[in-house]
Protein backbone atom coordinates (compact mmCIF):
# COMPACT_ATOMS: atom_id res chain seq x y z
CA UNK A 1 0.00 0.00 0.00
CA UNK A 2 3.07 2.80 0.75
CA UNK A 3 3.59 2.39 -3.62
CA UNK A 4 0.21 4.37 -3.62
CA UNK A 5 1.02 6.94 -1.17
CA UNK A 6 4.36 7.40 -3.44
CA UNK A 7 2.20 7.71 -6.14
CA UNK A 8 0.28 10.38 -4.85
CA UNK A 9 3.43 12.07 -4.08
CA UNK A 10 4.57 12.20 -7.59
CA UNK A 11 0.83 13.42 -8.50
CA UNK A 12 1.47 16.31 -6.11
CA UNK A 13 4.81 16.97 -7.75
CA UNK A 14 3.09 17.00 -11.07
CA UNK A 15 -0.01 18.78 -10.66
CA UNK A 16 1.98 21.46 -8.25
CA UNK A 17 4.03 21.40 -12.32
CA UNK A 18 1.22 22.00 -14.34
CA UNK A 19 -1.39 24.19 -12.13
CA UNK A 20 0.90 26.71 -10.58
CA UNK A 21 1.20 29.11 -13.64
CA UNK A 22 -2.64 28.58 -15.31
CA UNK A 23 -3.74 29.60 -11.61
CA UNK A 24 -1.05 32.25 -10.37
CA UNK A 25 -1.52 33.76 -14.16
CA UNK A 26 -5.37 33.34 -13.97
CA UNK A 27 -5.82 37.51 -13.87
CA UNK A 28 -4.27 40.06 -15.74
CA UNK A 29 -1.12 38.78 -17.30
CA UNK A 30 1.40 41.46 -17.96
CA UNK A 31 1.96 42.41 -21.77
CA UNK A 32 5.65 42.04 -21.87
CA UNK A 33 4.62 38.74 -20.67
CA UNK A 34 2.34 37.47 -22.80
CA UNK A 35 4.08 38.75 -25.99
CA UNK A 36 6.73 36.20 -24.21
CA UNK A 37 4.96 33.54 -23.51
CA UNK A 38 4.16 33.66 -27.45
CA UNK A 39 7.59 31.90 -28.46
CA UNK A 40 7.10 29.27 -26.00
CA UNK A 41 5.28 26.45 -28.08
CA UNK A 42 7.61 27.05 -31.14
CA UNK A 43 10.72 27.07 -28.58
CA UNK A 44 9.33 23.84 -26.27
CA UNK A 45 8.14 21.82 -29.56
CA UNK A 46 11.71 22.42 -31.50
CA UNK A 47 13.53 21.75 -27.86
CA UNK A 48 11.49 18.43 -27.97
CA UNK A 49 12.40 17.50 -32.00
CA UNK A 50 15.48 18.51 -32.75
CA UNK A 51 16.97 16.16 -29.99
CA UNK A 52 14.77 13.26 -30.75
CA UNK A 53 15.65 13.21 -34.05
CA UNK A 54 19.32 14.02 -33.68
CA UNK A 55 20.44 12.72 -30.83
CA UNK A 56 17.95 9.80 -29.67
CA UNK A 57 20.63 7.90 -27.54
CA UNK A 58 21.95 11.23 -26.18
CA UNK A 59 24.90 11.32 -28.87
CA UNK A 60 24.69 12.76 -32.14
CA UNK A 61 23.54 10.07 -34.88
CA UNK A 62 22.04 10.48 -38.32
CA UNK A 63 20.64 7.63 -38.65
CA UNK A 64 16.98 6.59 -39.50
CA UNK A 65 15.32 9.15 -36.95
CA UNK A 66 17.12 11.86 -38.36
CA UNK A 67 15.91 11.09 -41.99
CA UNK A 68 12.20 10.02 -40.60
CA UNK A 69 12.42 13.79 -39.30
CA UNK A 70 13.22 15.18 -42.20
CA UNK A 71 11.00 13.97 -44.30
CA UNK A 72 8.23 14.49 -41.37
CA UNK A 73 9.52 18.13 -41.65
CA UNK A 74 9.11 18.23 -45.31
CA UNK A 75 5.53 17.19 -45.54
CA UNK A 76 4.92 19.46 -42.36
CA UNK A 77 5.97 22.33 -44.27
CA UNK A 78 3.77 21.08 -47.12
CA UNK A 79 0.81 20.05 -45.69
CA UNK A 80 0.70 21.35 -42.22
CA UNK A 81 -0.76 18.07 -41.08
CA UNK A 82 -0.15 16.68 -37.64
CA UNK A 83 -1.15 12.81 -39.64
CA UNK A 84 0.42 13.30 -42.23
CA UNK A 85 3.61 14.28 -41.20
CA UNK A 86 3.84 11.03 -38.92
CA UNK A 87 2.88 9.10 -42.09
CA UNK A 88 5.53 10.56 -44.32
CA UNK A 89 8.22 10.02 -41.79
CA UNK A 90 7.18 6.67 -40.10
CA UNK A 91 7.13 5.67 -43.76
CA UNK A 92 10.44 6.83 -44.60
CA UNK A 93 11.64 5.41 -41.16
CA UNK A 94 10.20 1.62 -42.30
CA UNK A 95 11.01 2.12 -45.76
CA UNK A 96 15.21 2.35 -44.72
CA UNK A 97 14.57 0.30 -41.71
CA UNK A 98 13.41 -2.60 -44.33
CA UNK A 99 16.16 -2.04 -46.59
CA UNK A 100 18.62 -2.74 -43.45
CA UNK A 101 20.32 1.18 -43.50
CA UNK B 1 -19.70 18.89 -26.46
CA UNK B 2 -18.50 19.23 -30.08
CA UNK B 3 -15.35 20.60 -29.12
CA UNK B 4 -14.65 17.86 -26.57
CA UNK B 5 -15.06 15.44 -28.97
CA UNK B 6 -12.74 17.28 -31.73
CA UNK B 7 -10.22 17.29 -28.94
CA UNK B 8 -10.24 14.19 -28.46
CA UNK B 9 -10.49 12.89 -31.84
CA UNK B 10 -7.02 15.12 -32.59
CA UNK B 11 -5.55 13.18 -30.44
CA UNK B 12 -5.40 9.80 -32.52
CA UNK B 13 -2.68 10.33 -34.92
CA UNK B 14 -0.43 10.96 -31.29
CA UNK B 15 -2.09 7.53 -29.76
CA UNK B 16 -0.03 4.84 -31.55
CA UNK B 17 3.27 6.72 -29.65
CA UNK B 18 1.32 7.08 -26.43
CA UNK B 19 0.20 3.34 -26.69
CA UNK B 20 3.70 2.18 -27.64
CA UNK B 21 5.35 4.19 -24.68
CA UNK B 22 2.74 3.03 -22.56
CA UNK B 23 3.59 -0.60 -23.47
CA UNK B 24 6.56 0.00 -22.72
CA UNK B 25 6.05 1.71 -19.20
CA UNK B 26 3.93 -1.64 -18.28
CA UNK B 27 6.44 -4.02 -19.24
CA UNK B 28 9.16 -2.18 -17.78
CA UNK B 29 7.22 -1.52 -14.10
CA UNK B 30 6.39 -5.31 -14.20
CA UNK B 31 10.03 -6.00 -14.46
CA UNK B 32 10.71 -4.36 -10.88
CA UNK B 33 8.46 -5.87 -8.99
CA UNK B 34 4.86 -3.80 -10.04
CA UNK B 35 1.82 -6.04 -10.04
CA UNK B 36 -0.21 -5.13 -13.37
CA UNK B 37 -2.79 -3.66 -11.12
CA UNK B 38 0.07 -1.33 -9.55
CA UNK B 39 1.51 -0.62 -12.87
CA UNK B 40 -2.24 0.70 -13.99
CA UNK B 41 -2.77 2.65 -10.75
CA UNK B 42 0.68 4.79 -11.06
CA UNK B 43 -0.56 5.76 -14.28
CA UNK B 44 -3.95 6.61 -13.42
CA UNK B 45 -2.76 8.58 -10.58
CA UNK B 46 0.59 10.51 -12.23
CA UNK B 47 -0.43 10.57 -15.78
CA UNK B 48 3.39 11.51 -16.34
CA UNK B 49 5.06 9.59 -18.94
CA UNK B 50 9.10 10.26 -18.95
CA UNK B 51 8.40 10.69 -15.32
CA UNK B 52 7.02 7.73 -14.51
CA UNK B 53 9.95 5.85 -16.58
CA UNK B 54 12.43 7.84 -14.46
CA UNK B 55 11.03 6.28 -11.63
CA UNK B 56 10.61 2.89 -12.30
CA UNK B 57 14.30 2.86 -13.42
CA UNK B 58 15.18 4.00 -10.13
CA UNK B 59 12.72 2.26 -7.96
CA UNK B 60 14.58 -0.22 -6.73
CA UNK B 61 17.28 1.77 -5.37
CA UNK B 62 15.52 4.87 -4.47
CA UNK B 63 13.52 6.53 -1.18
CA UNK B 64 10.51 8.04 -1.68
CA UNK B 65 12.00 11.68 -1.64
CA UNK B 66 14.39 11.03 -4.31
CA UNK B 67 11.18 9.73 -6.25
CA UNK B 68 9.11 12.56 -6.21
CA UNK B 69 11.78 15.11 -6.82
CA UNK B 70 12.91 13.30 -9.76
CA UNK B 71 9.17 13.50 -10.75
CA UNK B 72 9.05 17.31 -10.05
CA UNK B 73 12.18 18.28 -11.82
CA UNK B 74 11.16 16.44 -14.71
CA UNK B 75 8.00 17.45 -14.97
CA UNK B 76 9.09 21.40 -14.79
CA UNK B 77 9.08 21.98 -18.16
CA UNK B 78 5.33 21.96 -16.94
CA UNK B 79 5.57 25.53 -15.57
CA UNK B 80 6.22 27.13 -19.14
CA UNK B 81 3.55 25.32 -20.72
CA UNK B 82 1.25 26.43 -17.95
CA UNK B 83 1.98 29.79 -18.36
CA UNK B 84 1.96 29.94 -22.09
CA UNK B 85 -1.72 28.29 -22.21
CA UNK B 86 -2.58 30.31 -19.32
CA UNK B 87 -3.90 33.47 -20.82
CA UNK B 88 -6.11 31.36 -23.11
CA UNK B 89 -7.92 29.99 -19.60
CA UNK B 90 -8.22 33.75 -18.13
CA UNK B 91 -11.98 34.00 -18.24
CA UNK B 92 -12.82 29.73 -16.90
CA UNK B 93 -13.76 29.41 -13.39
CA UNK B 94 -11.28 28.25 -10.96
CA UNK B 95 -12.75 24.84 -11.10
CA UNK B 96 -11.75 24.50 -14.57
CA UNK B 97 -8.30 25.71 -14.61
CA UNK B 98 -7.60 23.14 -11.69
CA UNK B 99 -9.63 20.06 -14.18
CA UNK B 100 -7.43 21.24 -17.19
CA UNK B 101 -4.07 21.44 -15.24
CA UNK B 102 -5.02 17.87 -13.92
CA UNK B 103 -4.45 16.06 -17.23
CA UNK B 104 -2.29 18.39 -18.82
CA UNK B 105 0.68 16.72 -21.23
CA UNK B 106 2.69 17.73 -24.09
CA UNK B 107 0.92 16.35 -26.39
CA UNK B 108 -2.80 17.66 -25.29
CA UNK B 109 -1.27 20.95 -24.23
CA UNK B 110 0.59 20.52 -28.29
CA UNK B 111 -2.85 20.02 -29.51
CA UNK B 112 -4.69 22.48 -27.57
CA UNK B 113 -2.37 25.84 -27.81
CA UNK B 114 -2.11 24.87 -31.82
CA UNK B 115 -5.78 25.34 -32.07
CA UNK B 116 -5.88 28.31 -29.60
CA UNK B 117 -3.57 29.96 -31.84
CA UNK B 118 -5.92 29.28 -35.10
CA UNK B 119 -8.42 30.83 -33.36
CA UNK B 120 -10.84 27.07 -32.93
CA UNK B 121 -9.46 26.71 -29.53
CA UNK B 122 -11.24 26.32 -26.15
CA UNK B 123 -11.68 24.66 -22.98
CA UNK B 124 -13.71 21.42 -24.37
CA UNK B 125 -11.37 21.11 -27.04
CA UNK B 126 -8.68 21.10 -24.56
CA UNK B 127 -10.37 18.77 -22.14
CA UNK B 128 -10.95 16.33 -25.26
CA UNK B 129 -7.28 16.40 -25.73
CA UNK B 130 -6.39 15.88 -21.99
CA UNK B 131 -8.73 12.89 -21.65
CA UNK B 132 -7.68 11.10 -25.36
CA UNK B 133 -4.27 11.20 -23.95
CA UNK B 134 -4.97 10.30 -20.75
CA UNK B 135 -7.13 7.43 -22.06
CA UNK B 136 -3.94 5.72 -24.26
CA UNK B 137 -1.47 5.98 -21.59
CA UNK B 138 -3.56 4.64 -18.41
CA UNK B 139 -4.59 1.78 -21.13
CA UNK B 140 -1.52 1.10 -22.98
CA UNK B 141 0.27 0.68 -19.11
CA UNK B 142 -2.28 -1.90 -18.14
CA UNK B 143 -2.28 -3.72 -21.14
CA UNK B 144 2.05 -3.78 -21.17
CA UNK B 145 2.09 -5.13 -17.42
CA UNK B 146 -0.02 -7.82 -18.25
CA UNK B 147 1.44 -8.55 -21.52
CA UNK B 148 4.68 -8.70 -19.41
CA UNK B 149 7.47 -9.41 -22.10
CA UNK B 150 5.29 -11.07 -24.74
CA UNK B 151 6.10 -8.09 -27.05
CA UNK B 152 9.28 -6.88 -28.03
CA UNK B 153 11.09 -3.29 -27.67
CA UNK B 154 8.37 -1.25 -29.58
CA UNK B 155 11.73 1.29 -30.32
CA UNK B 156 12.78 -0.85 -32.72
CA UNK B 157 10.31 -0.87 -34.95
CA UNK B 158 10.41 3.44 -34.66
CA UNK B 159 7.25 3.80 -32.98
CA UNK B 160 9.13 6.23 -30.16
CA UNK B 161 8.77 8.82 -33.33
CA UNK B 162 5.36 9.22 -33.26
CA UNK B 163 5.97 12.15 -31.02
CA UNK B 164 8.90 14.02 -32.36
CA UNK B 165 6.51 13.67 -35.68
CA UNK B 166 3.60 14.97 -34.36
CA UNK B 167 5.15 18.13 -32.40
CA UNK B 168 6.58 18.50 -35.55
CA UNK B 169 3.47 18.68 -37.63
CA UNK B 170 2.31 21.09 -34.82
CA UNK B 171 5.26 23.05 -34.81
CA UNK B 172 4.26 24.80 -38.32
CA UNK B 173 1.35 26.49 -36.55
CA UNK B 174 4.30 29.05 -34.96
CA UNK B 175 6.24 29.48 -37.60
CA UNK B 176 3.72 32.33 -38.74
CA UNK B 177 6.89 34.88 -39.60
CA UNK B 178 10.49 35.07 -39.47
CA UNK B 179 10.86 35.11 -35.63
CA UNK B 180 9.13 32.52 -35.07
CA UNK B 181 11.51 30.47 -37.25
CA UNK B 182 14.44 31.73 -35.78
CA UNK B 183 12.98 30.69 -31.87
CA UNK B 184 12.75 27.13 -33.34
CA UNK B 185 16.09 26.94 -35.16
CA UNK B 186 17.82 28.42 -32.24
CA UNK B 187 16.01 26.10 -29.64
CA UNK B 188 16.05 23.18 -31.45
CA UNK B 189 20.31 23.51 -31.92
CA UNK B 190 20.77 24.45 -28.21
CA UNK B 191 18.46 21.73 -26.91
CA UNK B 192 20.54 19.33 -29.91
CA UNK B 193 23.94 20.64 -27.42
CA UNK B 194 22.72 20.19 -24.57
CA UNK B 195 21.08 16.85 -24.62
CA UNK B 196 24.83 15.39 -26.11
CA UNK B 197 26.50 17.76 -23.53
CA UNK B 198 24.61 18.06 -20.49
CA UNK B 199 22.81 15.02 -18.47
CA UNK B 200 18.89 15.31 -17.23
CA UNK B 201 15.95 16.53 -18.53
CA UNK B 202 16.75 20.16 -17.78
CA UNK B 203 17.77 21.15 -20.92
CA UNK B 204 14.17 21.48 -22.27
CA UNK B 205 13.30 23.96 -19.19
CA UNK B 206 16.58 26.03 -19.69
CA UNK B 207 16.13 26.16 -24.08
CA UNK B 208 12.22 27.02 -24.00
CA UNK B 209 13.06 30.24 -21.44
CA UNK B 210 16.00 30.99 -23.35
CA UNK B 211 14.34 30.72 -26.85
CA UNK B 212 11.29 32.15 -26.08
CA UNK B 213 13.27 34.87 -24.77
CA UNK B 214 15.14 35.29 -27.90
CA UNK B 215 11.55 35.65 -29.97
CA UNK B 216 10.87 38.59 -27.47
CA UNK B 217 14.05 40.03 -28.10
CA UNK B 218 13.98 39.76 -31.48
CA UNK B 219 10.50 40.97 -31.42
CA UNK B 220 12.34 44.74 -29.95
CA UNK B 221 15.16 44.80 -32.42
CA UNK B 222 12.24 44.56 -35.44
CA UNK B 223 10.08 47.01 -33.41
CA UNK B 224 13.27 49.49 -33.12
CA UNK B 225 13.80 49.18 -36.49
CA UNK B 226 10.91 49.75 -37.97
CA UNK B 227 10.76 53.10 -36.03
CA UNK B 228 14.00 54.54 -36.31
Amino acid sequence: MDKLLIFFGMALATYFTRYTMIAVLGREVPPLLQRWLRYVPPAVLAALVVPAALAPQGRLALGLPAWAAMAGAFVAWRTRSVLWTIVGGMAVFWILWMLGA
Amino acid sequence: MKNFWRGLLATLPLAPGVVAFGLLYGMMARQVGFSPREAWAMSLIVHAGSAQFAVVGMWETAGVVPIVLTTLVINLRHLLLGASVAPYLRGLSPLWKALLALWMSDESYALAIAEYERGQGDHLYFLGANVGIYLAWTTSGLLGALLGAAIPDPSQYGLDLFFPLGFLGLLTAFLKDRIGVAVAVATGALALLGTVFVPGKWIIIVAGLLGSGLGLALEEVERAWISS
